[in-house]
């Protein structure tokens, strides 16, 4: 059946904005490469975890960076900002890291869709087994890294994990924005069909 | 008895701060005039060389802070600036990259983005581990 000149301009917006998106991307490319190398070369260093049973009470053994009880076992917190919008805040303890994302908002529209995707990873947050149940304050997501992950699982493994994540997030909530707009345009349309 | 002892104290070290500030005042001119001398990685070392100062007084930080900042924005060639610069600064100016990532303004964040990527390359993991783990002299 041959298109109708409404799914053709429907094809050829969607084309042009996916264009579009990756032109942007492209020239974004060596300011994004930098920030992730800075985020690897920072977690390879802080992540030099041991196991460390809690000081205060017998026979527990707590992550120090969610307890923050005793300053000694606690590195500088530090915070990499790539732009006002996007930064990644990396707290070290003796036993266990933390690791707490912004992810980059635009409009209102990836503003919702952000905090929806990201809420439905967390809340399966025992299948990824690094990522912490609630975000810290102030950001969208949070990983929790003991020393008992980096004993069953390769260091550098989870930071490749890690880097990964944020290239793919930036990803996934351009597709559903895209998605949700190509949905829209087309309900619209069926909508106002019956007006012409 | 006691509370004269810290209010001896105290003076001691408000007279200290206010001669560190007008210490890092003295630096900011000569770094200006380097500056415009286009000689950034000298300015660079003068305003990396006594510090962190040994106060826990943020004025002095951040007075401190602005300088070196100052002088890193002044820099364009990021590569050639290791050849000048002598690896004792290495730890100290990775510190104020950690300061200058927190911010957030965008300039500061890719200057410091492109020296901590050449920085690491030149000096290791083991800078960024001093880094982090000096609790006592911040900047």
């Amino acid at each position: 059946m041959k298109p109708t000149l409404a799914q053709l301009v429907e094809r050829r917006t969607v084309v042009g904005a996916v264009i579009l998106r990756s032109l942007v991307r492209i020239r974004q490319g060596s300011s994004v490469r930098l920030y992730l190398t800075c985020i690897r070369n920072t977690l390879e260093a802080a992540m030099c975890l041991q196991n460390f049973p809690c000081q205060e009470v017998e026979r527990h053994n707590k992550p120090e960076v969610e307890m923050k009880t005793s300053p000694e076992l606690l590195l500088n917190p530090v915070v990499i900002c790539r732009n006002e919008a996007e930064k990644c805040l990396i707290e070290t303890s003796i036993n266990s890291l933390r690791i707490s994302l912004k992810v980059k908002q635009a409009d209102e529209l990836e503003n919702i869709l952000t905090k929806k995707f990201l809420r439905f990873l967390s809340m399966r947050a025992e299948a990824f087994e690094v990522l912490r149940r609630k975000p810290v304050q102030g950001y969208d997501i949070s990983f929790l890294i003991t020393n008992y992950h980096c004993e069953e699982m390769q260091k550098h493994k989870l930071i490749d994990f890690i880097v990964q994540f944020m290239e793919d997030i930036d990803k996934e909530i351009s597709e559903l924005k895209l998605s949700v707009n190509t949905r829209g345009r087309l309900v619209a349309t069926e909508f106002l069909k019956q007006f012409i | 008895m006691e509370k004269g002892k810290d209010r001896a104290k105290m003076v001691d070290h408000i007279v200290e701060d206010e001669a560190i500030i007008t210490k890092i005042e003295h630096k900011s001119h000569k770094i200006d005039s380097l500056i415009k001398q286009y000689r950034p990685v000298e300015a660079l070392k003068t305003a990396l060389d006594g510090s962190p100062p040994k106060t826990r007084d943020e004025r002095c930080k951040s007075a401190n802070w602005h300088v070196v900042h100052r002088a890193l924005m002044a820099i364009k060639a990021v590569d050639l600036m290791f050849s000048n610069l002598d690896p004792e600064y290495y730890d100290i100016l990775m510190k104020y990259l950690y300061r200058g990532l927190s911010t957030g303004d965008r300039q500061t964040c890719d200057q410091c983005l492109k020296i901590h990527e050449k920085l690491t390359q030149k000096a290791g993991l083991g800078c960024i581990i001093r880094a982090l783990s000096d609790t006592v002299n911040t900047v």
